[in-house]
Parts: C-alpha cells; sequence; structure tokens
C-alpha cells in the first residue's frame, strides 16, 4: 500500500506526526503534545486517529516503535523516523510547500 | 504474500503492546491535568473523555495492522456460499457429484491405510520379519524345516530373537462345547519376536518348555473375556485336542498372531523334528537394533546357501529370504487395494472434470458479473482469488458428503468382510484418512478455483460487457469444455474395460469346471486329536467308517465320502516328494530317502497327498479314468493301495500305464509301508476354481491315518440334514467339534474376493458413466441453448429437422469417438496392471473393449438425443426474438 495516494487529511496527519518525530523519537502523547504546542492548540488531534495513523507509518516502514523507559521511569513506546521516512518527509514537504505556494498565489491574486 | 507475513508477523506483538500504551497515553494525559492543578480523580476523568472511547480507538488502531488478506478471504468465503445457496440446483449437482469422488476415493483410502499403511499393532514393527527358505525353483516357501530353523538361529548374528510357531485352527473344549478355534504353537523366543508380553499373568517359563512339562497356554484377551468370564487364571484351564492347558497369561487386546490365535502353547513340550524336509513352521524374527533388515537378509542368505552345500539334496532349501511382517501379512491384497485406490482416483478425477464443465458453464452465464467488478477495478488476482474461495466452498461441502459415503462405504465394508482382504478390522475413519479427504478437497478446490480463472481471463470479460455474444459462445472456453468432455468419455472408457475385463474374468471362473459337482452336498470338517499311539489311530478308522455308514442311512442320501482335505476352504493341501519303488517293501525307513535320492531323481515325484474313502470320488462327481476305485476289501490289514489323479499320471509317467507301480510316501504321515497304485481319477481345482489342477495321489482311509477329515454328504436336500449329521457326530465323538458348510458355500467363499473386487469396480465405473454422460448432456445443452439463434435462422431458411438434430448429434458423437479413441488406447496402457487378476481373458480382450467402446457411444448418444430433440422444439420466430 505504500505508493497508493492517501486522502488528503490522512496525508496532512502523517505528514503533522513525521514533522513532530523528525527532532526526536517520541511516544504517542507526546506527539499530541507537541503537534498541539506547535499549532497553538489549533490541532486537538483525536486519539482515534493518533494510533492507527502511527502503525500506519510504521506497517508502511516510514517510522520504527521500540519500548523505552520515560525519565519518570515509566516504560513508553517511542515512535523514531526511518531513513526512507526522512527521506518520504522531504519529498511531501517539498510537495507542499509547492503546492501551498500555488494556491496562496492563487488566493491572494489581485 | 510477503506483505500478508509482515502484517501477519507484526499483528501478534502489536496486539499485546496496544493495551499498554493505551494506558500509558491517559496516564500522561491524567498527569498533565494533575499538574494543571485538577484533584487526581477529576483529571483521570478528563482524560479518559478526551481519549474518546478506549475501545474503539484500539479497534480502529487494530484495523492497521490485521492482515488485510485474511479479511478479504474470509469476505469471499462468504460470499462464496452465498453464491452456493443462490444457484441451488447447480451447487446440489456439483456437490453431489464432486462429494461421490471424494467418497469413493476416501473409502478406498481408509482400507488402503488400514491394511497398507497403518503401522502393525507391535513396538518397532518395522524390525519383524518372516524368514523363508526359497527351493530349487527360486519360489519362496512359506514353511520351515526344523533342522534348517535351528541353523539359522545358532548362525546368525543380525536377529535379537527367533521363533517358529505353526497356527491352525484346533478342538477345543470349552463348558461342554467342543469348537474349532484358532491357536499357535510357538517356540521360545516367540513374545521376544513380538515384544509384547502378557498384562495379566506371565510368559512362559523354562520349566515349561521341554517334552514332558505341565502343558500350559496364554490365550487371547478376546478368549479370556468371553469364554472365562475373565476369571482369575488359576481357576480356568484350557482343553485342547484332549490336553488340559493351565492358563498363566492373558496377552493384550488386538493381539492374536500369528494366523486369528486366541491361545498359544509351547512348541518345545513336542519332541524335536529332525526331518531337513519335513516343512511343518514359519519363522518369525526380529532384527536387531544395531543391523538392519537388509544386512540380515544378506546373513541369512549366506548361511542357508553354506547350507545348501553341506547338505546338498538332503535339504530343498537353496537359499533364503527375509520380508518385512507387513509385508508378508497383506502381500496378496496389495495389488487388489492399489487397482481399487486407483480406480477410485480415476472416478474422483472424472467427477473433477463434470463440476469442472459445470463451473465453466456456469462462468459463462457469470461474465457480465465478473466483468462488471474487473471493469470498477477488481485485479485480476482479485477475481482469481473469489473464484478460489467459491471453489473451496463447494470442495468443503463436497469433503462432507464424502466423508459421509466413506463412513458408510466402511461400514458396508464391515458387512461384506471380504475374506482375502488381512487386517480388515483394522480399516476405519481415522484422523488419517480425514486428513485424506481433506487434501483431496483443497486439491480439488484449487485445480477447479484456477482452472475457472484461467478460463475467464480479462479479454473474455471485457469482450461480454459488449453485446457480442452472437458468436459460438466464447470460442476458448467452449474449447476447454469440449477437452474436458472427451477427457471423461476417456477415462471413463479406461474404468468400464478394466470392469468388463474382471466382468469376463468372472464369468469364465464361474463357467470352470472345478472337477466336482457343487450342488446339493454338505460338508462336515473335523479333526482328531492328536495322538501317536497305533491303538487309538486304528479305532479312528473304525469310527470314521461308522459315521460314514450312518449318515448313509439318513433319508434322502446318496453318497457319503470322506476325505483329509477338501478342496476349497480350510486351505491346508499338504504336498510332499514321494519315489517310486521297483518292489513294495523297497524302503523301510525315512533314511531310504537319502540312499534313494543319490542314485535315480527320475523316481521323485511330487504331490498332494490326501486320505480318501471309496464313495468319496461318487459323492462328488470325480469320475474314475482308468482302474479301479477302493474297495472295503482294501482292509487295514492289506496291501496299501492308492488312486492318482489324472494330471499325476500324465506327468510323472507320460504314455505309461501308472497302475501297478508301487509308491513310497511314508514322509507324509511317518507310515513307510509302500502304495500300489490301483486307478486313475478326474482332476480337481482344489484351491479355488482360477487354480491350475495339481498332480494329487489318494491313499485309502482305512489304510493311512488323517487328523483332518472332512465328510461330504451328497443328498436331495442337503441343509435338512444338517441337524441329524451333527447328532451324529456328537454320538461318534462329544469332544471332537464339527463344524458344517455346503459345497456352494465353500466355493462362495473362494469367490469373495473376485466379488468383492468386481463390485468396486462395478460400482465405480457405473458412477463413471453416469457422470461422463451427464457431462456431455450437460455441454450438449449449453451447446444447444448457444445456438438457439443460429439454429432458428437455419431452421427458417428451410433446414430440415433431421439436419438440426445431425448437426447436435454429430458434435456430440464426434467427441464420444475421441474419447473412446483416447480411452482405448490409455486402457491398452492400463490393463496390463489387471494382468494377475483376470482369468480366461487377456488384457486386450477385443471383446471387451469393443462392447465397452460401443456402450460408451450408445450412452453418449442417448445423451445428446434430449438437447437435439430440445433444438427442434425450436421455433424461428422465437429464435429470432431470443437475442
Amino acid at each position: 500500500m505504500v505508493g497508493q495516494k492517501r486522502d488528503t487529511f490522512q496525508g496532512t496527519l502523517d505528514m503533522l506526526v513525521l514533522k513532530a518525530l523528525q527532532l526526536e523519537p517520541m511516544h504517542g502523547w507526546g506527539i499530541t503534545e507537541r503537534i498541539e504546542q506547535w499549532s497553538e492548540q489549533v490541532f486537538q488531534l483525536g486519539q482515534g486517529t493518533l494510533y492507527p495513523a502511527l502503525y500506519r507509518l510504521e506497517r508502511q516502514g516510514l517510522i520504527r516503535s521500540d519500548w523505552r523507559v520515560t525519565a519518570n521511569n515509566r516504560r513508553a513506546r517511542y515512535y523514531a523516523l526511518t531513513k526512507e521516512g526522512r527521506r518520504y518527509f522531504a519529498e511531501e514537504l517539498a510537495h507542499w510547500r509547492r503546492l501551498s505556494r500555488a494556491i496562496n498565489l492563487v488566493l491572494e491574486a489581485s | 504474500m510477503r506483505e500478508l507475513w509482515r502484517r501477519l508477523r507484526h499483528g501478534g506483538t502489536r496486539e499485546r503492546g496496544l493495551d499498554e500504551e493505551v494506558q500509558f497515553h491517559i496516564d500522561q494525559q491524567t498527569e498533565k491535568y494533575v499538574r494543571a492543578g485538577l484533584s487526581r480523580e477529576e483529571a483521570r476523568r478528563k482524560a479518559l473523555t478526551r481519549f474518546g472511547g478506549v475501545e474503539s480507538v484500539k479497534e480502529q488502531a487494530r484495523d492497521e495492522f490485521r492482515p488485510a488478506l485474511l479479511d478479504d478471504f474470509s469476505r469471499d468465503l462468504r460470499y462464496g456460499v452465498r453464491l452456493l445457496f443462490r444457484s441451488k440446483v447447480f451447487s446440489i449437482v456439483a456437490i453431489l457429484t464432486l462429494g461421490l469422488g471424494i467418497g469413493a476415493a476416501t473409502a478406498v483410502f481408509s482400507v488402503v491405510n488400514g491394511v497398507l499403511l497403518r503401522p502393525l499393532p507391535y513396538p518397532d514393527p518395522n524390525r519383524i520379519v518372516r524368514l523363508h527358505q526359497v527351493d530349487n525353483n527360486g519360489r519362496r516357501n512359506n514353511n520351515v524345516s526344523e533342522p534348517n530353523f535351528e541353523d539359522w538361529k545358532s548362525g546368525t548374528r543380525s536377529f535379537t530373537a527367533m521363533a517358529e510357531m505353526s497356527a491352525a485352527p484346533q478342538p477345543v473344549s470349552l463348558n461342554g462345547d467342543a469348537i474349532m478355534v484358532p491357536g499357535a504353537l510357538v517356540s521360545r523366543e516367540f513374545f521376544d519376536v513380538m515384544a509384547v508380553r502378557p498384562i495379566v499373568g506371565r510368559g512362559f517359563r523354562p520349566e515349561e518348555q521341554h517334552v514332558g512339562a505341565t502343558p500350559t497356554a496364554i490365550v487371547s484377551d478376546r478368549l479370556w473375556r468371553t469364554r472365562f468370564d475373565a476369571a482369575p487364571l488359576d481357576s480356568i484351564t484350557l482343553r485342547v485336542e484332549s490336553t488340559n492347558y493351565v492358563v498363566v497369561g492373558v496377552m493384550p487386546p488386538g493381539f492374536n498372531y500369528p494366523g486369528d490365535s486366541d491361545y498359544w502353547y509351547t512348541r518345545e513340550r513336542f519332541p524335536a523334528q529332525t526331518s531337513r524336509t519335513a516343512h511343518n513352521f514359519q519363522v518369525v524374527a526380529r532384527v536387531a537394533p544395531t543391523s538392519t533388515v537388509d544386512a540380515a537378509r544378506r546373513e541369512l542368505s549366506l548361511l542357508s546357501r553354506g547350507l545348501k552345500q553341506r547338505y546338498g539334496d538332503g535339504t530343498w532349501m537353496s537359499d533364503a529370504a527375509a520380508a518385512p511382517l507387513r509385508d508378508s501379512l497383506t502381500g496378496t491384497s496389495k495389488p487388489l487395494l492399489l487397482l481399487l485406490f486407483g480406480a477410485a482416483i480415476l472416478l474422483l478425477i472424472i467427477a473433477c472434470l463434470n463440476v469442472s464443465n459445470l463451473y465453466l458453464a456456469r462462468a459463462s452465464t457469470r461474465q457480465r458479473e465478473l466483468a462488471l467488478r474487473l471493469a470498477v477495478g477488481a485485479g485480476r488476482g482479485r477475481i482469481t482469488r473469489q473464484l478460489l474461495a467459491e471453489a473451496l466452498v463447494l470442495a468443503t461441502a463436497a469433503s462432507a458428503v464424502g466423508i459421509g459415503i466413506a463412513f458408510a462405504g466402511v461400514k458396508a465394508l464391515a458387512v461384506l468382510q471380504p475374506a482375502n482382504v488381512p487386517r480388515i478390522a483394522d480399516v476405519r475413519v481415522d484422523a488419517g484418512v480425514l486428513a485424506f479427504a481433506l487434501v483431496v478437497a483443497l486439491v480439488t478446490a484449487g485445480l477447479l478455483g484456477l482452472l475457472t480463472a484461467l478460463r475467464t481471463s480479462p479479454t473474455t470479460l471485457r469482450e461480454s460487457l459488449g453485446e457480442g455474444q452472437r458468436t459460438m459462445g466464447g470460442g476458448r472456453s467452449e474449447r476447454t469444455r469440449q477437452g474436458l468432455v472427451v477427457a471423461q468419455v476417456a477415462l471413463t472408457m479406461v474404468l468400464l474395460i478394466g470392469a468388463g475385463l474382471l466382468t469376463r474374468s468372472f464369468l469364465h471362473v464361474l463357467a470352470v469346471d472345478p472337477g466336482y459337482n457343487t450342488a446339493n452336498a454338505l460338508i462336515l470338517d473335523f479333526m482328531w486329536p492328536f495322538v501317536r499311539d497305533p491303538q487309538t489311530v486304528a479305532r479312528r478308522a473304525d469310527t470314521e467308517r461308522e459315521i460314514l455308514s450312518r449318515l448313509g442311512q439318513l433319508p434322502g442320501v446318496e453318497h457319503v465320502g470322506l476325505v483329509s482335505s477338501f478342496p476349497l476352504g480350510n486351505g491346508f493341501f499338504p504336498n510332499g516328494r514321494f519315489i517310486e519303488m521297483s518292489r513294495p517293501d523297497d524302503m523301510t525307513t525315512l533314511d531310504d530317502y537319502g540312499r534313494i535320492s543319490a542314485d535315480a531323481k527320475a523316481r521323485f515325484g511330487d504331490a498332494g497327498y490326501r486320505v480318501a474313502s471309496e464313495d468319496y470320488f461318487a459323492a462328488m462327481r470325480i469320475p474314475l479314468i482308468r482302474g479301479r476305485l477302493f474297495e472295503p476289501a482294501d482292509g487295514a490289514n492289506a496291501p496299501h493301495v492308492a488312486v492318482v489323479s489324472e494330471s499325476l499320471a500324465k506327468t510323472q509317467w507320460p504314455g505309461q500305464d501308472p497302475i501297478g507301480r508301487f509308491i513310497q510316501f511314508g514322509n507324509m504321515d511317518g507310515d513307510m509301508r509302500g502304495f500300489r497304485i490301483v486307478g486313475v481319477v478326474g482332476d480337481v481345482r482344489e484351491l479355488s476354481p482360477e487354480t491350475v489342477p495339481g498332480p494329487i495321489f489318494y491313499g485309502y482311509y482305512q489304510q493311512r491315518a488323517t487328523s483332518r477329515v472332512s465328510i461330504v454328504v451328497r443328498a436331495a436336500t442337503p441343509t435338512t440334514l444338517a441337524a441329524s449329521a451333527r447328532e451324529v457326530g456328537r454320538q461318534v465323538d462329544p469332544e471332537v467339534p464339527i463344524q458344517m458348510r455346503t459345497v456352494d458355500d465353500a466355493l462362495e467363499r473362494a469367490l469373495a474376493g473376485r466379488r468383492f473386487s468386481l463390485l468396486l469396480i462395478g460400482v465405480f465405473s457405473g458412477c463413471a458413466l453416469v457422470l461422463a454422460t451427464l457431462g456431455v448432456y450437460g455441454l450438449m445443452a449449453y451447446l444447444v441453448a448457444q445456438r438457439t439463434r443460429e439454429i432458428g435462422i437455419r431452421m427458417a431458411l428451410g433446414a430440415e429437422s433431421t439436419d438440426v438434430v445431425a448437426l447436435v448429434v454429430g458434435r456430440g458423437v464426434r467427441l464420444a469417438v475421441i474419447g473412446v479413441a483416447i480411452g482405448t488406447g490409455a486402457a491398452l496402457g492400463v490393463t496390463r496392471l489387471l494382468d494377475g487378476m483376470l482369468f480366461g481373458v487377456t488384457a486386450t480382450d477385443p471383446l471387451s473393449f469393443a462392447s465397452v467402446g460401443a456402450l460408451t457411444l450408445v450412452a453418449v448418444l442417448a445423451a445428446t438425443l434430449l438437447p437435439a430433440w430440445r433444438a427442434l422444439k425450436v421455433a424461428p420466430v422465437v429464435a429470432l426474438r431470443a437475442e
């Protein structure tokens, strides 16, 4: 199913997740927090979409996961970008930039 | 496939982590609210609310790692089931057809499995071997002489144990009843060879294993329970041949080797046999764990060839052979069973072809549905998967029917009891058999699904989306269907020809003149207890005469005769080597055999040895050819006389008169008085009507003793005599059990094996013919339906009805002729396998081939008539409107 075009919303969520993981490996809760923070609380991520998205991305080989111990000494599953994930994110980001620039050009045209 | 694997592997580990991960998330959220100033309880409630339905989140997450392919497949299966219910007639016909094939194959496999495949119920059974002497002609003999056995035992190292045994029904007295019960005389190491011990009591002790020891016996679990009510061992004795045996042990249930024995007693209580040419025992041995069956065979062979060098004509053994016990138990039935299995597989293939044909016919009507699915984006693989799932549903239903048939078949088998199939009690539908049925169903489903998928390729499908159905109906698919029909007809031919050859053989066997007349005769079998005392033996001759005369006085009795081995049946036909002497008293001891053998081999002869009464030949309607029969004047003290069979006279004294010659045959009964031949009688086929009449030598019952006795009573209505005949026997000696049968029964038993295989092959080929006919009919009906328009146009243009019929019938007959031709060729190759079972016909019997070919053509013709008639009914206008 890699290579199949995903619908826009799913694609957007995936992008956000990948972006969140770009800096460092994180657990699921951390990802929601990070996205909320960056989006200035605009994106309140529903867990019903986050976890399926994580599993989907992992299955596609874009991220991988392992169990680690948190600072508070609890076991949690941490997700990290794979090499393929980084490349995919870079491509998609470029694609997004082209697209959003084009949309902006159209919408802001005077 | 890799995707499926990855999902499967992934799914398993993921499921376990999911709970923990969700829990962690909620805890973290709770912590955050606590830090924001909420109470812990409040925080937790809020975190849970925020998260949403925990289970529904988990379920959505699971969707991502659950193997989607399996999901799809189960959906396909459900769809397949619905489809089966939608087209009921198709489904029922297909399931029954396939079920029949699977059932036949499974039923026969359950026999093959029970008889040939399942290991014998002894520890390490592959190490148990039967040892045989091999004679000068390279024939493997069943029996071994005791001195040879002793030499084998002391001269080999490849065996951990070796034993001789002799199994036979013996007269046993149980609670006043005298019955024949099979038992076995076994030597010391017998139970070591079998590696089975008594479960109650103990084995034999050394002090019970020498001449003069207290008689002891071990009994079967079956005998112990049914005849002794499982009583404590010290309270029961077994009375065999007027000797009381102390029962010391009971074998585990199911242990009845050799033969079908119910008790075992020790060989060593009887004197050793010193004659190297008296072959009275079978030998079993256990190959040592350090050796192999092959190595053991080589060692035994080397030793035996050495023995031959040492003893020359003193032994008839020129070599030796070792055969796995299972082979010797199943030997004769193996080719028969494999043949039946082959026939069942053929039937299964025919059933598959038939169902494929149905499938293809239906696939063509489903083309639009499939084409639509292709058009909206289902991949080719997706369609194939769906067709496979449908076939799987069908085959599963069919295998359920098949397993039902197999159960019924195995039950029927228990009723039929084919006498010549060993271990028949072991035949049942078990896990192995079910697995077989399952594998058959899966393979069938795979083939069916793939075939249909191949025939409904996207290109043909796309064509069918357009309205272009006007041509002769999807050329490729039609050719395939014709091919299937031809294959069906051809395979049916093979089965039918097999059945035809067996039928002709059976008729020949029935028509054979066995040399005696079988109607209206009663046989009484009994056996005298073994004694050596000459007075007792002499008294028996008087008793026998007494019985014969009393039976002769019963109303309606024409003749009463006595013989030591009655043809057909009890399976004991002793034969041996006699010597022609120049004077009646030329030889008086067994040692003279060795002396004579050195100088004149021409004076040797081999013959079956029987003892008979004067009226035996009249009672059996065996004709006197030359000389005279026995007469009452040939009393116990008169010179011993003999009668020989025609074939013995011809082979031993070609062109000369056998009458008046002196014969020494004392090695058969230890009586060294010579015989004078007084007459020649007709040949009889002893073992069964199929055997070649062998040379037979008859002594007179008043002069020579026999322990086995069969009395033939020929009367107008022999069965009404049974009770009074039994009473006569009881009066004479109540301890001698008498068994009764009619000659017809005996003949029936001899033919049972042939009847059984004929019945099965007949049923199989009958089913095959019906299926093939249905196949032809189905195809023809389909073709007519496809061509309704064409036929209509033709008729509108003035075609005669004969033309239309010719069109349809001609098409069917053409297929049939091709099928018959191919089938005949295939049968020519296959029927050679039947060679051993044929009697009076060759494997290429032209009559069988021709009549089966004709039968097939007629059946096919009949199958095309109905569609042809329907074609005639096509009214031109209707046909044109049909589009």
